[in-house]
């Protein structure tokens, strides 16, 4: 009897002494995924995001090349047909909003934890990265999610912001951030081969902040009443002392010719990893107005900026239906401008996020405006010279190709010939050429803003439907979704403006 | 845990007052009531075990048993009987016919069995009968039609296809909503069922609601398939048997394209493209393709040619053949079998191969039992890949983009043909199919072995302890490849080169369950009787997947990793889940009509937080048979009547891992030295918890004229609270999904089966069931500020599956027309286009609304004729396809307006707000092409549609020879038949493009309701099928 009652309890009975003991059910930890990382394994992929949140294809670049009429379609692609109807709905490039929260930002709010003197370094970084976003979204969406934004699982439906008080507050951050550079504590830790922007050289950072908020600054400088602010927020910066950036700022973990790790703009636009070029590099071309443009102000740049084919120059109207009249085949990839080799220069080019020409066609725009007291020609030409810089990649005799060109006695080149008044448009529009292709998005809110260039065209497919382009974009449906008692009411985008251009 | 512990042990040790009996022999013979012919295959069970052996072709049996045992002798198709034995060593029992046998034995729970009477909840068998009618090759799909609320989908009609079983509709969000599979006792899972071999399942038991299976935990919350596998019967003739079938698949039908309209863009012709958006077809002979650098080119009349997708397809045959042989002796059975299978699909290359081994065995000693069942599975699949060409797009991508007037099944010999090879085949966007089948393979390989090992030991004649071990563990490897194509840039202006690469994967999943079952079967009184089993279960889960990709091959047509360029792509993904359990089942039955049960679990888990991890969920149920209790309710009409209620709570726990937020390495890193990890974008409650649902289930069971016609019928409400749900924050949280507890999920239906034998004349029979099922599930709460949940988009978030508070889910959500309050549409009257709705439309529910099967036999000697038909209704679906086609100019919609502008029909104007005046001159532009690519294209709309279907599943006419013909012969069994499956659909008008049961394998298994494009046309077929038995 006892022996028959051990056998039949020797089975639940090892299972329930294997169940008690502490540790049998010890096991979920996963073998995969960490679940915290150090701030210089974080960092190098919130810059990367960064890059590839404005440069690869159907996003932050891509619209403003497209808005901005810079970029066309060749022959035998359907690639832009909303693009070329205007067509903004709540899911019109929703990627520009959604893929800022949820990569970038993510991903640079894990790198802000200003209790936490080691990361001192990284929380600055962080809040002068995150600057830059919230502003790009401002500038196309107005108010946003901002101050309870990026709080994940404890705040899943953030308010919305008001935009002004968001640009506001963008610029006290960026002043906060240069503060925790200067007076790091003793133990932070400083960033190094893992900040694929700067290196971890924190005057560049400090540099960097100060440009953005020039850019920030600039963009509210046409409305009224608020000149005393910029001015004195513009005399701070100049307080402060670091100055402005000095070169383009560039994102490069390491970029190579293999898949998943080229420049993200190359990959979209250029070639894959075997050398094939991509298809979306032969479905965009220059448009005939652009072309146009460069070539009737003698730009070299024009093959630069877009590819000569063997038979010459050559764009395409935006939202052109009949590609075959008057002449069958004339505009197949192999006949159009696609994007040019001083843009799309190789797999491992840095991966352009602030260009040093815009800076300076900002800092042109503020001294013409009396904010600072440099002289605005000198900034206006150091403009034009840093952007054959970048296009030539610095190829000897460009400062020289750059007088050349700035020196011509054409309105909206030449300074001089330009009148005072037609001055901002020189500066708006030569910013235009100088972002073309690279970070055209900025083109697009300064048209906005001072709508400059001023006889840019809009689409064929626009024209009876549209007077001009939209002046931004609808919230995400997802927004409408997820965040139904906070999104406000779905602004009109074409008429609607952005508080700084109303 | 101590508690649980001394109450075990109490339990354990009252079973153990009484003594032993002796054990002695009886042997007798089991006739037939109405002849008094020898019955073989009688089951004789001791009550209260599963311990037994069945008569052999003399009706014949012999057995050792404990004396003064009670002996059930059961039989289908006859009244069960039960003798106590007294002394006796020879008993013979006359069977009693029955037309309808409500008193069948269901296996349950850890495979115990229950007379149906018992049982509190619906359930529902399907013989082996039932099952391999038309020879499938997967269990699940013949299932289809014959399970009240039961659901299957095969998903796509590929050569290994894989199919979804969910029973009573939805009731998790993120969940899974399968049902769990239970084979010969122990946990599997619908992989194994696929795997297993149909010939060799004895029946199926659907338990259909959480209450049916509260036993199994968690996995059951979803209710269960219980399969039993065939055994052998002690005391069996020697047994060998050979089935075979043979079927071929063909097309059952393509969408419907317009026929009008050919190569070319803008209403002008060009010989390459893809898209019919030329001129009107004019039978005048044509340039298509590229002119060669002689000057040549191919011609071919401009003209539709018909059946040009359809002739890409071949037509696939399957052959399945099964060698089993069964039998036993006094104290052992057993059964073993082998099957093959070997198909070719409709798609051209796609093969598929698999074998089956499975062995059953039994061992009586004296009071101890040993039983062991494994199945070993093999397969390869050698179908064409899902990435071709440049935009990595699958194959019927490639022909939906070949215009009306291509002879596309000349161009098959893609390497040789004049027109046919990568550089003159005449699409200049899309490459010709027939080269992506020759340059895109997806290769796999996997085993799977299936088995358990149970030992059982008889302590008393009403009571038993068991033990079992069970795995269902499963591995394979696959090889993806793709070759390198470079185009003459002249010939070939538009395409780019497509890349190539190697894929290579391994996984493993091993899934081990522990349970021991103290089994009490005792009558307290002559009243009262008790049945009850205590027990622990333990489950471990493992799996593993690695895949490593390289890109860009050095060397052409070698597919191993090391040939690749660049760093390899490298994943390795791991996990381990853990729960273990007690348990115990009480049935109390009175009078062998008023059954009363109680069931308790409670499970610890490893997924959710430690001090957190442990839940306990009852059940309760009643089982009332009104016509053994009240005696006079019977009569020549109303023969049985039972009523059932219960009620059940199960818990539920998060996915191994899930409790935390975790970073990964981001794609592109490293580079070089610089490594980086991203956090998820999944973002986790810190306070996550088990999830509870709760289920309510009453029933009635009728038997009318002597119970050949029986009606069975339930309602059933779950209300899921608590529910673990990854729902869709707003993204500037910085994440994109939240993995919390949400609100509320209710779930209801109502199902019932009608059934029996219409017509019974002179040895011809006629049986005619039918099965109806209708259910609901609607979203009661989310959370705070969130009321709607993502499942999938698509077309850059113009459609989309939601869980939408307040609606039926999963609820499809498209861009939608503006309509006046007529539902008339409502144009801009600048363009004379049509106004979109500011937000997505909800366009209706993607479950059915109602289900209902039928299935008919008609026999007469030996002749049999049987059909299994499902209309489903009342649900919509997204057309996947028809919204690619309209792009490419092939939707007949394109044509409806002879592709010019025109006014769009019952429009009208918002002349002041709510004045609509019906617009009658106001025409869209482009309608030529750009109205309908990019208009109406816009406009998701346009391609929900009903996905109502009528479908004959099974048609099979079978005969089997008189044994008198056998009876020189050393054959026993002869049975040939004709089958034919999905014989016949029927599809609403508006669906003029698929089978709206097709899924994209893609989206979450949850968003059912896309489809359409992914997978090759819907196929029926049909051959022979043959059964030898010696």
């Amino acid at each position: 009897m006892k022996k028959l009652f051990k056998y039949i309890f020797l089975l639940p009975a090892v299972m329930l002494i294997a169940s008690c003991s502490e540790s049998y059910l010890d096991i979920n930890t996963d073998p995969n995924n960490p679940t915290s990382v150090t701030p210089d394994l974080a960092l190098p992929v919130a810059q990367n995001l960064t890059a590839t949140y404005l440069l690869i294809n159907n996003r932050v670049n891509t619209l403003g090349n497209l808005l901005m009429y810079n970029w066309s379609q060749s022959d035998g692609y359907a690639w832009y047909p909303d693009e070329f109807k205007y067509l903004v709905t709540s899911s019109f490039y929703a990627t520009c909003f959604n893929t800022a929260y949820q990569n970038p930002l993510k991903q640079y709010q894990t790198l802000d934890r200003p209790d936490d003197p080691t990361y001192d370094y990284y929380t600055a970084i962080s809040m002068i990265m995150k600057a830059f976003h919230f502003q790009i979204l401002v500038d196309i969406y107005g108010d946003i999610p901002y101050s309870e934004a990026l709080l994940r699982s404890l705040n899943p439906s953030p308010v919305y912001d008001d935009a002004l008080t968001v640009y506001e507050d963008l610029i006290v951050k960026l002043s906060a951030a240069i503060d925790l550079i200067d007076n790091a504590s003793d133990v932070a830790i400083a960033p190094a081969d893992d900040d694929i922007i700067f290196g971890g050289d924190m005057t560049s950072w400090k540099q960097f902040a100060n440009t953005i908020k020039m850019r920030i600054l600039v963009r509210q400088s046409d409305m009224s009443g608020r000149e005393a602010y910029i001015q004195d927020e513009i005399d701070a910066i100049l307080a402060e002392g670091s100055g402005f950036i000095t070169t383009d700022v560039g994102v490069n973990p390491g970029y190579v010719k293999e898949t998943n790790k080229q420049n993200p703009f190359w990959d979209s636009y250029g070639e894959d990893a075997a050398g094939t070029e991509v298809m979306n590099g032969k479905a965009t071309c220059a448009s005939d107005y652009v072309l146009e443009f460069l070539d009737n102000t003698n730009d070299p740049r024009i093959d630069l900026i877009y590819e000569e084919p063997a038979t010459g120059h050559l764009g395409v109207p935006q939202g052109l239906l009949d590609y075959d009249t008057p002449v069958k085949d004339a505009y197949t990839s192999d006949k159009v401008s696609n994007i040019g080799p001083g843009i799309l220069k190789g797999p491992d080019q840095d991966a352009i996020i602030f260009t040093l020409a815009e800076s300076n066609f900002n800092l042109a725009e503020a001294a013409l405006k009396g904010y600072l007291s440099d002289d605005p020609q000198d900034l206006y030409e150091s403009g034009i010279t840093a952007s054959f810089h970048y296009l030539t990649d610095g190829a000897a005799g460009y400062e020289a190709q750059a007088e050349t060109y700035y020196s011509q006695a054409i309105i909206n080149v030449g300074w001089t010939i330009t009148p005072d008044e037609g001055k901002l448009e020189a500066i708006i529009t030569q910013k235009w050429i100088a972002l073309n292709g690279i970070d055209a998005i900025q083109s697009w809110f300064d048209y906005n803003r001072t709508g400059f260039p001023s006889d840019l065209p809009i689409s064929l497919l626009a024209v009876g439907v549209h007077d001009d382009r939209p002046v931004r974009l609808m919230y995400p449906a997802s927004e409408l979704a997820s965040n139904a008692d906070n999104v406000p009411d779905q602004p009109e985008p074409f008429t609607e403006k952005i508080f700084w251009a109303q | 845990m101590k508690r649980i512990l001394s109450l075990l042990v109490c339990l354990l040790l009252f079973g153990f007052y009484a003594a032993f009996g002796q054990d002695i022999q009886i042997k007798g013979t089991v006739t037939a009531s109405e002849d008094g012919s020898p019955l073989p295959g009688v089951y004789i069970l001791i009550k209260g075990t599963n311990n037994g052996v069945a008569t052999d072709v003399n009706g014949k049996y012999q057995m050792t048993v404990p004396s003064n045992v009670t002996l059930v002798f059961s039989s289908v198709g006859y009244k069960s009987q039960e003798v106590t034995l007294a002394g006796q060593s020879v008993l013979d029992v006359v069977m009693e016919a029955e037309t309808v046998n409500l008193d069948e034995v269901v296996v349950t729970a850890l495979g115990i069995k229950r007379e149906k009477r018992e049982v509190t909840y619906q359930t529902q068998k399907v013989s082996d009968d039932e099952i391999l009618k038309t020879a499938p090759t997967r269990a699940a799909t013949a299932l289809t039609g014959k399970v009240a609320g039961l659901q299957i989908n095969s998903q796509d009609n590929g050569v290994n296809p894989s199919t979804q079983i969910t029973l009573r509709g939805f009731r998790s969000i993120s969940g899974t909503n399968d049902a769990t599979v239970v084979i010969d006792g122990s946990i599997a899972s619908i992989g194994a069922l696929d795997d297993l071999n149909p010939n060799d399942i004895a029946d199926i038991n659907i338990l259909k609601g959480a209450n049916a299976a509260a036993l199994y935990g968690s996995k059951a919350s979803n209710g269960a398939l219980i399969v039993t596998t065939k055994k052998g019967a002690t005391n069996q003739k020697f047994t060998v048997g050979i089935t075979s079938a043979y079927t071929v698949e063909k097309v059952a039908y393509m969408p419907d394209f317009q026929s009008e309209y050919g190569t070319g863009w803008e209403g002008a012709y060009d010989a390459i493209e893809n898209t019919n958006w030329g001129p009107r077809f004019d039978g005048t002979m044509r340039q298509i393709g590229p002119t060669f650098a002689d000057g040549s080119y191919q011609e071919v009349p401009y003209a539709p040619v018909k059946n040009n997708l359809l002739d890409f397809f071949e037509s696939g045959d399957t052959w399945t053949n099964t060698a089993y042989v069964s039998g036993g002796d006094q104290t052992s059975t057993f059964y073993i079998s082998a099957g093959q299978q070997s198909s070719d699909g409709i798609v051209p290359e796609d093969a598929y191969k698999r074998y089956t081994f499975r062995a059953n065995a039994s061992k009586r000693l004296g009071k101890l039992e040993l039983a062991f069942n494994a199945t070993y599975f093999s397969d390869h699949t050698d179908v064409v890949g899902n990435t071709i060409g440049d935009q990595d797009r699958p194959l019927y991508w490639f022909l939906l983009n070949t215009s009306a007037n291509i002879p596309l099944s000349r161009y098959k010999n893609w390497r040789t043909d004049l027109y046919a090879t990568p550089d003159t085949y005449y699409n200049g966007y899309y490459e010709n199919p027939y080269w992506g089948v020759g340059t895109n393979r997806n290769i796999d390989d996997t085993r799977r072995l299936t088995g358990n090992i149970a030992v059982s030991y008889d302590i008393l004649s009403w009571m038993k302890l068991t033990g079992r071990a069970a795995m269902n563990n499963s591995w394979g490897n696959g090889k993806n490849w793709r070759a390198a194509q470079e185009f003459d840039p002249v010939l070939q202006p538009s395409h780019s080169a497509v890349s190539s690469f190697v894929e290579d994967s391994e996984f493993q999943y091993k899934d081990y369950n522990f349970d021991a079952i103290l089994a009490i079967d005792r009558d307290i009184t002559d009243m009262v009787s008790l049945k009850a089993n205590l027990g622990a279960t333990n489950q471990t889960r493992q799996t593993r997947s690695s895949q490593i990709r390289a890109n860009n091959l050095s060397i052409p047509d070698f597919y191993d990793v090391s040939n690749g360029t660049g760093t390899p792509e490298v994943d390795v993904t791991e996990s381990e889940y853990i729960n273990y359990g007690f348990f115990g089942d009480f049935t109390v039955g009175y009078g062998n009509y008023l059954f009363l049960n109680f069931s308790g679990r409670n499970d610890w888990t490893s997924t959710l937080e430690k001090g957190n991890n442990s839940y306990f969920y009852p059940a309760f149920g009643l089982s009332f048979v009104i016509t053994d209790a009240f005696k006079g309710l019977q009569n020549n009409i109303l023969s049985f009547a039972k009523i059932t209620a219960s009620n059940s709570t199960v818990f539920n726990d998060l996915d191994p891992y899930a409790i935390n937020e975790r970073y990964s390495q981001q794609t592109g890193f490293p580079y070089g030295d610089l490594n980086g990890f991203a956090l998820s974008t999944t973002t986790v409650d810190a306070n996550i918890k088990k999830e509870k649902i709760n289920t309510t289930e009453l029933g009635i069971d009728l038997g009318f004229l002597n119970n050949r016609i029986t009606f069975d019928a339930s309602y059933y409400m779950t209300s899921t609270t608590d529910l673990i749900t990854t729902i869709t924050p707003s993204i500037a949280s910085g994440a994109a999904s939240f993995l919390t507890n949400i609100g509320e999920l209710q779930n209801n239906g109502f199902e019932a089966t009608l059934g029996g034998r219409v017509l019974e004349i002179a040895g011809f029979t006629w049986d005619l069931s039918f099965n109806y099922t209708t259910t609901t599930t609607k979203v009661v709460e989310i959370t705070k500020d969130i009321n709607e949940v993502t499942l999938v988009t698509g077309g850059g978030g113009l459609y989309g599956v939601y869980a939408i508070v307040d609606e039926v889910y999963p609820q499809i959500k498209a861009s939608a027309y503006e309509r006046d309050p007529q539902g008339r549409l409502i144009v801009d009257p600048s363009s004379g286009a049509p106004i979109e709705t500011a937000a997505l439309k909800k366009l209706g529910r993607t479950i059915p609304k109602h289900i209902l099967g039928t299935n008919t036999t008609l026999a007469y000697k030996g002749i049999s004729v049987s059909a299994t038909l499902d209309y489903r209704t009342g649900h919509v679906y997204y057309e996947q396809g028809s919204d690619q086609m309209e792009f490419t100019g092939r939707s007949l919609e394109s044509v409806s307006a002879n592709r010019q502008d025109f006014v769009i029909p019952n429009s009208v104007i918002e002349t002041s707000p709510g004045v609509y005046v019906p617009n009658t001159d106001i025409p869209v532009s482009g309608g030529r092409q750009s109205y309908w690519t990019d208009v109406y294209n816009n406009v998701k709309e346009n391609y929900v549609k009903d996905a109502s279907a009528v479908k004959i599943r099974e048609l099979a006419i079978d005969y089997t020879l008189p044994t008198k013909l056998l009876s020189k012969t050393p054959i026993t069994k002869v049975k040939v038949g004709f089958i034919a499956r999905n014989l016949m659909t029927w599809l609403p008008k508006e669906n003029h493009f698929a089978d709206p049961e097709f899924a994209n394998s893609y989206t979450n298994s949850n968003a059912i309701g896309i489809g359409g494009y992914l997978q090759s046309p819907p196929t029926r077929s049909f051959g022979f099928s043959l059964n030898l038995e010696f």
